[in-house]
Order: structure tokens, then sequence, then C-alpha cells
């Protein structure tokens, strides 16, 4: 491989980590953008979709990768993964807003971020105990077909799938937040709740169906890591999620295209600063690139509401 | 107009204000409690004494050893989030620092090669020289653990500094991430570090403590006493600390940071104060910890650990020094000895009714669930921990409530508001061409104002006229665009906000900015802030210039509360978010002048008060104003502008469009058209009309 292979090769690697990042940063820019705060259980809702993905391909009769699907029928059986996953993590969203979050609206300070520390915790220690500490092999009918590019990178079909699928889940948020009425009443209570309450806006519901979206965007992500490295772990959501904040940050939190811009920096810092630097240094890049960011550009390099507040 | 007061008053405090703290209920109450308190805590000293001899198991010891390290951190944890309001989520790392501190200059981990740069520091002892087979030979870091403690507390401090400094412009959720960032940037750091650390693997062979040719060797005992030596001097830091002035000024910035840096506060400073001696507190810890097991690996020091020591806190109560100390003992022992008695009990059940699960049940494994569901769960239904930060205060009775009937003007017999002596025929306060614009808004386009000492300026206008930005940008809290500031001749334009208290401005708050959660003295008393000095070390000390220091502050703090008769007084101890509305107008105005101003700007000060209470209030301002205080106050309610100002300054659109007497400004026509919209010919035209 020539080194500019090497460079392609890492490009596609980062973007579709990217592409995933991106799917879970919205989670995050979301929350923050309606209700002004991190969660933290986001990281293991995310951790939580990839075993939901990988107990509905299981509840389909796929171990490992007993059964590998080429067309149509690979297509339908990832389209019912993905929307039993997807529903899955974002009822388990709404059910932490409703129970946890929604009694500790407009308590000062920051009390529900540390309960969403203690959520991320019990949903972490749940999956630890429930299903044990080795990694998961997952159940993949995908086909490892491959396409050589430019002589020795090579482009699979998952990464295809997963950009394709992550585009897609991103116009289709875009279209929900700029066309429907729902949307835009996520838009102006993100501005103002306030004054979206006075004008009939149901602010619980704007919050709950953020949640809703937010979470099974998660999952979504979540059945996206499965597929991608065949395999997943109780541990994987803390280190997703951080990159994914990060990706937030970036992009300016709150700010929707950020977060997908923000996304695929972070998986092409992450791919090319492995290949080029190493890869027990990418963590601290990407910390000290998150601490930068918040010191001396906290609205994100698109930005908008800056996120110091009093 | 009434001969203003310049001099200052010759009348000293009575004697009667000095046993003040005897006839208010709250305090005398709380005394009585608290004389059984000392008995307490030797019980429980006793105890903790005895507990080796009682025990004797050696690995309970060492278990309780173990937990007063993790006490030790939460103590320093407590100083950054609870009482500065500094959420910390990378507090492991200044542990992390501490333990390798001592573990790099304490073991066989670094040998540079041997030469004559090391020889004094082997006469100092600090190193040994090794030539195993002959040669220029190594150097062996043998620094003592004695002198390690104080050194591993400095090296953590400064990077409490450092890690802290960005952080300072940063609020609330997003400090939380950088320090989380932080955290996570150190244990890879270690890990990637062999020569310092040995990585991934970790240091191994630290050399334990020795005292007087003892050896601590592998035994829990000297451990265990070692530890309870340092958590009693830890507990009476925080204890100390807390109850000071710059315990107050933490309290102060945690409640409200604004709010604080208006009353003198230099919050940059007293931020990285609170980084600096919590990180600390971890960094000693960490020495302790990393000789009591003589290796230290990055895994010790994860984010895990550094929200176990939150849950710690927040079970115990964030900002209790007795609290975390419960709560993390209560943590630590549950996690060694009770849930592993549990697990037994559990297995031996599971043998007995031969159900698999039980068996394998470890209970130990899942102190992170608990930790979550404990978080959530304070959060959700007791966020003031197990011992809360604030015992309860009874509400008065309908007797203590009438119990001083003096609500009008100011008592002669005061002492001076302030110490200075002011020419009275040169302005007190000068403002020329102050100008500020948000964005394409002029909220203040080139004010000039001249104020004379001794006189109340009242200044009204329209909403949105820029009354307040007026006001921001004469205590700092707003940099001006343009124009100047001068007081008493001496330039202040674009101090901070605490530099302009120092030099005697202070104000109030149109939609109050009280520190919620202290006290009504409390509050009072960050206001003696800049008149006061005692540091942090000073603090800890408690010199008895410290203490006189600290008596005068309370009796200055009470005195300006008595200007209120009895409606702030019997509330002293209460806490300043229970007051009425009225009440904690009036605890705005008393925080201001107890910083012993020669200029007060109040923002609306009768805002919400009925009109017996306007009356009382305008009465008590006219009075500051005998009594040699410049008053700046913007008001809605005409009638008592009126009543008390001798000058009034009308604003419109960032403007001044009017300045002169009460009646003066009651016949300008651009006054009336500001306020009633109306051209003034039609005002003249309904004027013939009628």
């Amino acid at each position: 491989m020539t080194a500019w292979d090497v460079f392609l090769q890492q490009v596609i690697n980062g973007v579709s980590l990217g592409a995933m990042y991106s799917l879970l940063a919205l989670g995050f820019t979301m929350v923050y953008g309606i209700i002004e705060l991190i969660n933290f259980a986001h990281f293991n809702v995310f951790m939580m979709g990839s075993f939901f993905a990988l107990w509905a391909l299981q509840a389909m009769g796929f171990v490992g990768q007993s059964h590998i699907l080429y067309g149509l029928p690979l297509a339908g059986v990832l389209l019912l993964a993905l929307l039993a996953t997807m529903l899955g993590s974002g009822v388990l969203g709404v059910a932490i807003e409703r129970f946890t979050l929604r009694p500790l609206r407009g308590v000062r300070g920051t009390a529900p971020m540390i309960t969403t520390i203690g959520l991320s915790f019990i949903l972490y220690n749940i999956i630890l105990l429930g299903a044990g500490a080795d990694s998961k092999n997952y159940a993949n009918p995908l086909p490892n077909t491959a396409w050589m590019i430019s002589g020795g990178a090579t482009l699979r079909l998952r990464e295809v799938l997963l950009w394709v699928v992550s585009l897609l889940l991103m116009l289709g948020l875009h279209y929900f937040v700029r066309f429907t009425k729902m949307g835009k009443a996520m838009q102006a209570t993100a501005q103002d709740q306030e004054a979206a309450r006075m004008v009939g806006i149901d602010v619980d519901k704007v919050v709950v169906i953020t949640f809703f979206l937010g979470s099974a965007l998660a999952g979504a992500a979540g059945l996206i890591f499965g597929l991608y490295y065949n395999y997943t772990s109780y541990i994987i959501g803390y280190q997703a999620g951080l990159r994914a904040f990060t990706a937030a940050v970036l992009g300016g939190i709150g700010n929707i295209p950020g977060a997908m811009l923000g996304g695929v920096i972070i998986g092409l810092i992450e791919s090319l600063g492995g290949q080029y630097i190493a890869v027990r240094w990418t963590d601290v890049i990407i910390f000290s690139l998150l601490v930068l960011v918040l010191v001396f550009r906290p609205t994100g390099l698109i930005g908008r509401a800056a996120p110091t507040r009093s | 107009m009434p001969e203003p007061h310049l001099e200052p008053s010759e009348t000293t405090p009575p004697a009667a204000m000095i046993r003040l703290h005897s006839w208010i209920p709250a305090i005398r109450d709380r005394a009585k409690s608290e004389r059984f308190r000392p008995w307490l805590y030797g019980l429980i000293l006793l105890f903790a004494l005895a507990f080796p001899y009682i025990d004797g198991n050696e690995g309970d010891i060492d278990s309780a050893a173990n937990a007063l390290a993790y006490a030790m951190l939460a103590l320093g944890l407590n100083i950054v989030v609870g009482f500065a309001g500094l959420l910390d989520l990378g507090y492991a790392a200044f542990f992390a620092i501490g333990a390798y501190t001592y573990g790099a200059f304490s073991s066989y981990q670094m040998q540079p090669e041997w030469s004559s740069f090391w020889v004094p520091l082997q006469w100092l002892g600090l190193v040994q020289h090794l030539t195993p087979d002959g040669g220029i030979g190594t150097v062996h870091f043998a620094v003592s653990f004695w002198l390690m403690i104080p050194v591993s507390a400095l090296v953590a401090a400064c990077f409490g500094v450092v890690f802290g400094a960005p952080t300072l412009r940063l609020k609330g959720d997003y400090l939380a991430i950088v320090t989380l960032g932080f955290g996570e940037i150190v244990p890879i750091v270690a890990r990637n570090w062999p020569y310092v650390t040995n990585g991934a693997q970790g240091l191994s062979g630290v050399t334990t403590p020795k005292l007087f040719g003892y050896d601590f060797s592998v035994l829990s005992t000297p451990y265990y006493y070692l530890g309870l030596v340092m958590i009693v001097f830890l507990i009476f830091v925080s204890t100390r600390l807390k109850h000071s002035r710059i315990g107050r000024a933490w309290l102060a910035i945690r409640e409200d940071e604004i709010a604080a840096e208006a009353m003198g506060v230099n919050r940059t400073r007293l931020k990285l104060l609170a980084f600096a001696i919590g990180a600390s507190f971890a960094g000693s810890t960490g020495t302790f910890f990393v000789a009591k097991l003589q290796t230290a690996s990055p895994e010790m020091f994860m984010f895990p650990v550094s929200v176990m020591l939150l849950v710690m806190i927040v079970l115990g109560g964030i900002g209790s020094v007795a609290g975390v100390v419960v709560g993390a003992l209560v943590l630590q022992l549950l996690q060694s000895w009770f849930l592993q008695d549990l697990t037994q009990w559990i297995h031996a059940l599971g043998n007995l009714t031969g159900i698999v699960f039980l068996q394998q049940l470890d209970l130990v494994q899942s102190i992170e669930l608990i930790f979550g569901i404990i978080l959530v769960f304070m959060m959700l239904y007791r966020r003031q921990g197990i011992i809360p930060e604030r015992a309860a205060v009874t509400a008065l009775s309908y007797d203590e409530q009438n119990a001083m009937p003096s609500r009008r003007s100011i008592e002669a017999r005061l002492a001076p508001l302030h110490r200075r002596t002011i020419d009275p025929s040169k302005p007190i306060l000068e403002i020329k061409d102050l100008a500020k614009s948000f964005g394409g808004i002029h909220a203040v386009a080139g004010i000039d104002l001249s104020v004379m000492p001794g006189t109340i300026v009242g200044i009204i206008g329209p909403n949105g006229s820029g009354k307040t930005t007026f006001f921001n940008l004469i205590t700092g809290l707003t940099d001006p665009d343009r124009g100047k500031i001068l007081l008493e001749g001496e330039d202040i334009t674009g101090l901070k906000p605490h530099r302009v208290v120092e030099k005697g401005i202070a104000r109030t708050f149109q939609n109050l900015r009280l520190f919620s959660n202290m006290t009504v003295l409390e509050n009072a008393l960050v206001g003696t802030h800049t008149r006061t000095s005692t540091g942090a070390i000073g603090a800890v000390l408690r010199l008895p210039r410290t203490r006189r220091e600290e008596t005068a502050a309370r009796d200055r703090a009470l005195e300006i509360l008595r200007i209120f008769g009895n409606r702030l007084i019997p509330r002293v101890q209460h806490l300043a978010h229970s007051l009425s509305y009225a009440n904690r107008r009036r605890l705005e105005i008393a925080r201001a002048l107890v910083s012993e101003p020669v200029v007060v700007l109040l923002d609306e000060p009768t805002a919400g008060m009925n009109p017996t209470e306007t009356l009382e209030l305008s009465d008590q301002i006219r009075s500051l104003r005998d009594r040699g205080v410049t008053v700046l106050m913007i008001e809605h309610k005409l009638a008592v502008v009126n009543e008390i100002a001798d000058k009034v300054v009308v604003l419109d659109h960032g403007e001044k469009i009017a300045e002169g007497t009460p009646k003066e400004i009651h016949s300008n026509k651009e006054v009336l058209r500001a306020y009633l919209g109306r051209t003034t010919d039609a005002i003249a035209e309904a004027a013939t009309a009628s």
C-alpha cells in the first residue's frame, strides 16, 4: 500500500466512525438545545442500544455470522433490527426523562447532570451484571463484500451501508425539525421555553419527543457499532460517548448540523491520529481538543448558543 | 435639605452591641445545641483510637485505613464542589499526581546515571548512590515519606491551579466536562510515560514510611493511625476554612458568582485557591495511599474513582464536613465489609437451596450499581445529603417577631458607616461621556453626571432607558465602550467589580442576588470581605489577630443589620431564601453597607414593598445620606424620589434628558414626553382644556 492508499483508507475509516459519532452527538445536542442538560445517561443508552440490536438479531435467528444475507432480505432484516432498536432505546430515553429528570426540571445547578451520571452507572451495571463482562460476538448478517479502490485501499459494504443509513437518519431528523409542526415546536422551545409555553406549546411533550429521538438515534448508532466492529460489550458507552460529546461541543452544542460535522471531524482525528501519531495518544488529543474548544471557543466551530450560563 | 454629616461620627459601638449575640434567640439556641458537640466528637475519636484493639482483625483494620484515605479525598473534593460549587469530575487526577509524585521519588523506578549533580542531594539524604557492579553507578531516589507528604500536596496544588485556570470562565456543567477531560488525560499520560510511572504495569516496590527507625512495612495498624492523624488534621482544616472569611467567599461564589464579585470577592483568586487546596488534600492522600499499597497503576485513578468520591459527598451532604466523612466511611465500609459478608451469606443460601443464581451473585461487583442508585435517589429525594450542611432553623414566634419595636431611622449611636473623610466641596462621583452598546442598541449613549457627596440622586426613566446598564458600568460588571468614571477624582473606569467595591462603591440588584443558602448574618459578612484580610493560612491558624478581625466583622454586620430594627436581627441565623421579599431587599442593602461604601447604588430598593414598608425604607435611605453615604437610586415610585432625592436624573434611550431638583423635573417637557409618550403640544392642549 502506498502512503496515499494508507491515507485514503484512514479517511474511509474516519468517516465511518464519524458517522457513528454524529448520530450519537445528535442526542447530546438535541437534549442540550431543549433543556440545557448534559446527559451522561446517553453514553449508556447507546451501549444498551447495541445490546437491543443484538437481541433483536438473535431473536430473528442470527448467531455470529451464521446466516449471511444479500439484497432485499438483508435490507429487510436490517430495517427490522434498526426499527426495534430505535424503538427500544427511544422508550428507554423517554423513561429516563419521565421518571428521573422531569422531577428535577427547574432545579438550579448541577443536580440533573449528577442524576444522569448515576443513571449511566445504573445502565452500565445492569448490563454488566445481566450479560456478563465478556465482549459479545455480534449477530451479523452482513456479507464481507469489499471493493478495492485506488490500489490498496478497500471500501467495504458495511461502510457504505453505515454512511447511507446515517445520512438518511440525519436527513430525516433535519426534515422533522425544519418542516413538521412538532419540529417547529422544538425549535421554539429551544429558543425560549417560557415563550413557547405561552403560545400553547406543550413543553413536556416536546422534551419527551426530544429524548425519544435522541435516544433512538443513539440506538441506531449502537446497532451500527455492533455491525461495524462485530462485537459489543458493557464498556463501549463511555469512550464512544465522550468522543461523541466532544463532537457535539466541537460543532457547537445545541446545533444539529454542527453535531454532524463535529462527529466526522472526531472520526477523522481518531483514524488519522491513530495512523500518524499513535493510538495510545488519541484520547489525549481528543480530550485536549474538548478542553481547548470549551475554553477558547465555547460556541463551537459553527456556534450558536454560548454554553456558559449563570 | 438636612445638613449632611460628612465627618465620621465619634460614637463607637455601645457595650451592649458586643453582647448582641446573647439576646438573639436563634443564636442562643444554637449555642445550646452545640454544647454537646465536643463530647460527641471526643467519643468518636476515642472509639477510632481504640478500634484496632477492639477489632483486631488485620483485614478489617486495612479496610478502615483505606476508608480513611477515601474520606480524605472526599474532604478535598468537598472544598471544590461543596464549598466553592465547582463540580469537578476529574478529581482522581490529583490523587494520581500525589501518588506518582511519591511513587516515582521513592522507588527504584527512575535510575538516572550518577554524576556530580547528585552529590548535594545525596548529602541531604534525598538520593542514594547505587554501584552494584562498580562503574559510575546510578541514582536511587529515596526521598523521605514525611517530606513527600507536604511536597505532594504542593505539587498537586500547582496542578490544581493549572487545571483550574482554564475553567475559570466556565460555569456548571461545562466546568464539569473540562475537569472530566483533565481527569481522563492524567491516567493516560501515566500509562504512556513508562520512564516515570512504569506504564500500565504500574510502579512497584515503593518505599514504606519509617518513623524513628520503626518501619510501617505491610502492617495495617500504623497506616490506620497515620490515616487517623491525617483525617483529623484535614477535618480541622476544612472546618476552620469553612467558617472563615475565605469559606464565606467560596460559599458566596457557589451561590451567586456575580453577586459575590459585586460584593468584593475576587473570584479568580478564590476559585484557584479552592482548586489548589482541594488538590493538595488529594496530593497528600495519594502519597499515603501509595506508601500503604507500595504500588500505583493508572487504573486506580480513572473516572469511576472520581464518581465514587462524588457519590460519597452527595450521600453525606454536599458542603457538610461531617457529612462527607460519614458518607465516605459508610460507602467504603459497605463495600469492604458488609457487601462481602452479604455475598457469603447469599452464596450459603444458594448452596442450601441449590439456586445457581444465588451461588454466583457477587454483590461487591455491583457496588457501582449501588453508587448509581445512590446518586439518582439522593438527587431526587434528598439533595442535602444525610447530614445537611445547614441545620433547620425554626421560624420566629409572634413575640420574637415583635421583640424590637424600633423600625424607624437609624439610631444616633450607630458607628460611622465608613471611615473616610470626604471633601464636601468636590463631587464624589464624576461620570464623563459614559457609553455602552449591545449590538446595535445604545444602552448608555454618552452620559455625563456629577454627584456631590452626601446627596441622594434619584435616577428615573422608562423601562429600557439604560438605568441598570448605567449601574453595571459604574460597578465594573460591564466594561464601557468609552467614557470615564471618577471616584473622588480617582479614575476607576474598567476596574473589576471587586476592585470597585474596594474603592468604596457598593450596590444592590434590581432582581435580588442574595446568597440564598447562606444565613442572613453570613450574607452580611460577605460584605466585609474587602475590609478584612485573613487568608487561607490565617483562617486555619486563627491567630488572635484573625479572631479580632472576625469579631469586629460580626459586630459590624450585626450593627448594620440593626438599621432595619427587628426586621432582620431576629432572623440572622435564617437562610436568605426563607426571607420575605421586602426583607430580602433590606438584606441586600445591608450587605452593601457592610462593605463600608462611600457611594451606594440602589437598584429599585422599594420594589415589591407595600406603602408602609416603602415609607420606612425611604426614611432609612435618608438617614444613610445624613450619615455621610452618597446614594444613587433607581426608582420607579416617583413619590419616593420626590420625597427623598436631592437631585433627579432622567434617562431615556440611554441618554440623560434632564437633571435637576424633583420640582424642576416635574415641569420638564422632555420628561413628560418620555413618560407619557405625547408631544408637548398635546400636553399643553390637555392642560388648557382642563
